[in-house]
């Protein structure tokens, strides 16, 4: 911890603090379903359940996790970091609760599927990439090295647990494909097929001031993490990259499938960098999400199926969406 | 304690027991007593019986939460149709990975057109000795249903490989849209029949 706190003091030090300059975007973020009753430990092995402990590292035996998305809205730009995902048996079968289709949610925040220009996937794991062809008009961005990632696990000649899919029921967690299920990996197609698909190879600016950053490793061969600059300064969204708001806060690794640690802690720094700390780093899978707790999504009102809703921050004359 | 009185008065034994010539003044009451509780207590009995069965119809069952039944432990012979159904689904599955992918990278311009169709018969292969295997299991009669949707799902994924393998003849990308939606419909096919009877085939990551 103490080293920790070293390490975050020595990041924050060196990093930017003024707000954005340029255009700024308004930032909601959206849970479309919980993954309930997850062993503390299998999310993220510090915070493995001890009996009997009563250090809040180690004294809660399940996390309820959300899927959250990232909506973000600025110009004649309509963003969504992650879409989610919709394949209703796929939630049947990992304890999904509280589900509610993306499009509806949006809804709530005036926002129509045809309004959505682009679509940045953190990685194209099934909970993230799931809902992509709601929507027709936006353009997808993907990381080549995702795509590459799969294409080399598909075909790896060793041992079949390092295929891409699993070979035995339920033993595909950890293995270098597992995540990319074929349904989901269809949504990715159908943007291919239908001319909508920008493969990206390490960063790129998509929109004035929003910066896909590659955090190769850091969850997914080909994880990308998004900047964008905000009137509370920049957020960066990480996906899976940054699964757990309190483990970039401590430095503890989360949600570790095809994870290399070191990548994903100097995707930790990436943000430390470039928000100038930990606040404003936008995890995907926050335990505290819609809580004090987690501060960014502290402004939050319930959505459909009990889903969640949240303003994280609106532009010079945005209005608020919250009811 | 005055109630367990009053109780042994009216159940007690002494009363009914001791030897009867006919009616006696002083019995009369007693079983008159008895008569009453006895009626009582059937007027309590069927108030209760009504009063539940009322309840039942009014509330029904979609009042409450309801809960889906517990899963049934599966037969041995559903047991051994899924072992042997698993051996085929993991080349199945990995071919229906490989063809998206494959689709993918042609599109993009990734791939040419003989690596293109070079890895179209592969899995047009793959998928043919699939259908073959499937077709040699026998399902027991409670899975026919299972086995049925998942022989439609590996031919609908060898019409889809035929089609795009059109696409690799005259380099017309239509054909991999006209295939694109007969591999969605076959990887939900393969799903379903994986919550069916493979319930762990998947878990959250």
């Amino acid at each position: 911890m103490v080293l920790a706190g070293l390490l975050a003091a020595v990041v924050s030090a060196s990093a930017p603090t003024a707000p954005a300059q340029g255009p700024v975007y308004s930032v909601w973020l959206v849970r479309n379903s919980v993954f309930k009753d997850v062993p503390a430990g299998a999310f993220m092995p510090d915070r493995a359940f001890v009996p009997g402990s009563t250090s809040p590292m180690n004294n809660q035996p399940f996390f309820q996790l959300p899927v959250n998305v990232g909506v973000i809205k600025g110009g004649n730009e309509l963003i969504l970091y992650d879409t989610g995902w919709k394949q209703q048996d796929y939630h049947k079968m990992t304890n999904t609760v509280n589900w509610a289709p993306l499009p509806e949610q949006l809804k709530l925040l005036g926002i129509e599927p045809g309004d959505v220009t682009k679509i940045v996937i953190g990685h194209a794991h099934w909970d993230h990439a799931g809902s992509i062809s709601d929507f027709p008009n936006a353009v997808l961005y993907v990381q080549k090295a995702e795509l590459e990632g799969i294409e080399w696990a598909l075909n790896y000649k060793g041992h079949p647990k390092i295929a891409a899919v699993n070979v035995t029921p339920g033993g595909c967690a950890r293995t270098p494909a597992c995540g990319f299920e074929p349904l989901t990996m269809q949504e990715v197609y159908g943007k291919v097929l239908s001319g909508k698909a920008v493969v990206v190879d390490g960063t790129m600016e998509i929109a004035p001031g929003v910066i896909i950053h590659p955090a190769h490793r850091a969850h997914t061969p080909g994880s990308q993490l998004l900047e964008v600059p905000t009137p509370m300064g920049k957020l960066v969204f990480g996906s899976d990259v940054y699964s757990s708001w309190e483990g970039i806060r401590d430095w503890q690794v989360a949600n570790i499938q095809q994870t290399d640690s070191v990548q994903q802690f100097l995707a930790y720094e990436k943000c430390y960098k470039i928000t100038g700390g930990y606040q404003n780093c936008v995890a995907a899978h926050e335990p505290l999400s819609y809580s004090d707790g987690y501060p960014l999504t502290k402004n939050w009102w319930a959505g459909p199926n009990d889903s969640r809703l949240a303003e994280v921050t609106l532009a010079p004359g945005e209005r608020t969406r919250k009811p | 304690m005055n109630k367990r009185a009053t109780a042994a008065e009216f159940v007690g034994a002494p009363v009914d027991s001791a030897p009867s010539s006919g009616p006696s003044p002083v019995r009369r009451p007693t079983r008159l007593k008895f008569a009453l509780f006895a009626g009582v207590l059937v007027i309590l009995i069927l108030l209760v019986t009504l009063a539940a069965v009322r309840e039942r119809s009014v509330r029904g069952p979609a009042a409450g939460p309801v809960l889906p039944p517990p899963r049934p432990a599966p037969t041995a012979a559903e047991e051994i149709y899924a072992r042997a159904l698993w051996s085929v689904h993991g080349a199945v599955k990995t071919e229906a990975f490989r063809m998206t992918m494959i689709g993918m990278k042609y599109k993009l311009g990734n791939a040419d057109r003989a690596d293109f169709r070079t890895r179209l018969d592969a899995a047009a292969d793959a998928f043919r000795t699939a259908e073959g295997q499937v077709r040699a299991l026998t399902p027991p009669p409670s899975l026919q249903s299972v086995h049925a949707e998942y022989l439609e799902a590996v031919q609908l994924f060898e019409r889809s490989v035929a089609e795009m393998r059109r696409a690799a003849d005259d380099d017309r990308t239509e054909h991999l849209v006209a295939a694109y939606p007969l591999s969605q419909e076959a990887s939900r096919k393969l799903l379903r029949v994986g919550k069916a009877i493979w319930p762990g085939e998947y878990v959250p990551n």
